[in-house]
């Protein structure tokens, strides 16, 4: 069941993601970069299968209380940790160059960059 | 040599002493701070260590009568498959070889071609990352961790692009980052689709899982078009088309020297992961192709993905050729020829590795890889050195635009030697490195039986003369210019690039010891059984009945849930 969500919210998210990442404004295009990355991310953690864990796949859980949620393999989970800390670091990156090309062009309109040199 | 042997433990530093000695670069430039003399003291040391490092690699490695072909790094002691490995092999060492050449060239120019304030900005410290990211995508034995690699080069190369802050950079970098960006995202979906359907990322545990998917419970399928998703995001890296559209503007936009090692070295990483992926790790898998292509007619049909891989190449690398080759023709500036005709030559690397993969001699796929190995060195060298040249004439007259150059040979007979025989190896005249690329080419292309290619090849070959005689003429022929007159070329950097245009004849004229390296390098890219050993000797294809198959297939039943499942099993059965 949890999969299914995840499918479509992964499915929502590209498709949002691209929209933005074809307008004209260059912070919308930031912001679809921003949104594609984080729906890799998402696909990348549904891509470790969520099941019902056990105290060998997470043994911080076992003698605290009852059960174990469902939960993702542990290696994806470590490589979304360095996924989402690249694209915080890009997205970051992206926002000071788009206000950069702004100070440049005084335009953030993809249309209006022309050719100054 | 005195030093024939070497403990194993020695061999095993060794692979990670050129990625030690960058980061310890990087990171002495950026304490240094505003010290421009001595970072520049500090970034030529790492330079030089860098390049040692890396010749020791090869010797020991790969070159000596006794070498063991492959050396390891296990990061962090943690034993293949669960942890990083780091592995050098002939393939490796031989792109390794390429970046330390034309790296160091592109740091002592650096130091020349850059204004005092310029050094005490943050160019050294980004040059070492830059290498840093390069050396580690070479090394790495881990898929997610080549990612990590990509990303740690595209950082310092996005600052690179957008170093000069004007109009045009930024213009230049926000396409660059945005392109490269979904890229990353596209490499991510890639990485995560494999994961799922294999359980690991060790490059040389994924190759013996699709060469057995049964054994491990595994259904490859879904890889070939994973494999389609990276092979995009490579493609993106190494400027073939469809994905060339981002070379002219951030070649334009990137200080000249760095230009010379995007060109160099970045792009190769690229071609690297091609080669690697392709041939090392997914050429065995076992997974029948049938695939009708509908508008052409042609049904791609082979038993690895390797055949979709090949078709794919050749689309992407003849349509390089052509769309390089003619829109270097028509530039008006040195750095606007010099980056199509960088297209092009993408192309004719990537060409005969599409022989490669669309063949089934393994003869002609050996000669089809020392092709395109052969023909990388070249272009690293021959178009690294143009672009540096570039470089020399901007510092010389300030321009680079065609219309404002004229007479330079006169004015500066040195530059012009080097330019023009960086050149002539471009074209491929013997005796230079660019000859034996062509050849090489040429004879893959003959050897596969395939006259359009041939024909294909010939025509870029025509426009390659084209564009490298306008080139020429426009520039250092004719009447001198304005510009031109009063120009002093830095005898330092026309020093750089006559060390490198020595290389490049010293290449052509003693080609029998680089055609050994090649062809080590095309023997270790070919060799998925020695990757496979030198990664992980615990573990071999033929002993697969032992306790993992049993916990692999006992994890679920294959599909994305077994992976927590096999991975667990697998430590449990089979770490020593």
């Amino acid at each position: 069941m949890s999969a299914f969500v995840l499918a479509l919210v992964v499915g929502a998210l590209f498709a949002l993601g691209t929209f933005l990442l074809l307008r004209r404004d260059l912070i919308r295009v930031v912001w679809g970069l921003a949104i594609v990355s984080q729906a890799a991310n998402v696909y990348l953690l549904a891509m470790g299968g969520i099941e019902l864990g056990g105290f060998e796949t997470v043994p911080v859980l076992a003698g605290h209380g009852e059960g174990v949620p469902e939960t993702t393999d542990p290696v994806v989970q470590a490589l979304v940790l360095t996924a989402i800390v690249i694209g915080f670091g890009m997205t970051a990156f992206a926002l000071v160059l788009s206000y950069r090309v702004y100070e440049e062009h005084d335009t953030l309109d993809a249309s209006e960059l022309g050719d100054r040199e | 040599m005195a030093l024939q042997t070497l403990s194993p433990g020695a061999e095993s530093t060794l692979v990670i002493a050129p990625m030690l000695i960058v980061l310890v670069a990087a990171v002495g430039t950026l304490l240094l701070g505003t010290r421009p003399r001595a970072r520049a003291g500090v970034s030529l040391a790492g330079g030089a260590a860098y390049l040692i490092a890396v010749a020791a690699i090869d010797w020991y490695v790969v070159l000596a009568p006794d070498a063991p072909g492959a050396a390891t790094y296990q990061v962090g002691g943690l034993p293949a498959p669960f942890g990083i490995t780091l592995v050098a092999d002939g393939l490796s060492a031989f792109m390794l070889t390429m970046v330390a050449v034309i790296g160091v060239a592109s740091l002592v120019f650096s130091i020349r071609v850059l204004p005092e304030l310029d050094r005490r900005s943050y160019y050294f410290p980004l040059f070492h990352f830059l290498a840093l990211g390069v050396t580690g995508a070479f090394l790495t034995g881990d898929l997610f961790n080549l990612f990590v690699w990509f990303e740690v080069m595209l950082m310092a190369s996005y600052i690179f692009v957008a170093y000069y802050g004007g109009p045009q950079h930024t213009r230049a970098a926000f396409w660059y980052v945005a392109l490269n960006l979904l890229a990353s995202a596209v490499f991510l979906l890639g990485v995560g689709g494999i994961y799922a359907t294999t359980g690991t990322l060790n490059m040389a545990d994924l190759a013996r899982r699709l060469a057995a998917p049964a054994a491990y419970g595994i259904d490859p399928g879904p890889v070939v078009g994973l494999l389609g998703l990276l092979l995009s995001v490579f493609a993106i890296k190494a400027g073939l088309v469809p994905f060339q559209f981002w070379i002219p503007t951030a070649y334009r936009a990137a200080p000249p020297p760095i230009t010379a090692l995007l060109a160099g070295a970045t792009k190769k990483v690229g071609i690297y992961a091609i080669i690697r992926l392709s041939f090392t790790v997914f050429a065995d898998a076992q997974i029948g192709v049938d695939l009708a292509v509908p508008i052409v007619g042609t049904v791609l049909a082979g038993d690895s993905p390797l055949a979709f891989i090949g078709a794919a190449l050749f689309v992407m690398g003849t349509a390089s050729i052509l769309v390089g080759g003619l829109g270097a023709v028509g530039r008006d500036s040195l750095e606007g020829v010099l980056a199509y005709s960088s297209i092009g030559q993408v192309g004719f690397i990537a060409v005969p590795v599409a022989i490669a993969a669309t063949t089934t001699v393994p003869d002609v796929r050996h000669i089809a890889i020392v092709a395109a190995l052969v023909y990388a060195l070249n272009h690293a060298l021959a178009k690294g050195m143009l672009f540096l040249a570039v470089g020399a004439v901007r510092t010389a007259t300030g321009t680079s635009r065609l219309a404002d150059l004229g007479g330079l040979a006169s004015r500066s007979p040195l530059l012009a030697a080097a330019f023009f025989i960086g050149s002539l190896s471009l074209v491929g005249i013997p005796p230079l490195s660019g000859f034996f690329g062509k050849f090489l080419v040429f004879d893959a292309a003959a050897q596969a039986g395939s006259l359009s290619v041939l024909v294909l090849l010939l025509a870029g070959s025509l426009l390659t003369i084209a564009y490298a005689t306008r080139a020429w003429n426009r520039s250092f022929w004719g009447q001198r210019t304005s510009a031109v007159e009063d120009a002093i070329a830095d005898p330092v950097q026309v020093a750089v690039l006559l060390a490198l245009a020595v290389t490049i004849v010293a290449v052509g004229i003693g080609f029998e010891p680089i055609y050994r390296f090649a062809d080590a390098a095309a023997t270790a890219a070919l060799d998925t059984d020695g990757y496979i050993d030198a990664v992980d000797p615990n573990q071999t294809v033929s002993g697969v009945d032992g306790g993992s198959v049993d916990a692999g297939a006992g994890g679920g039943g294959g599909g994305g849930e077994t992976g927590t499942g096999t991975i667990n099993t697998t430590d449990g059965g089979e770490t020593p």
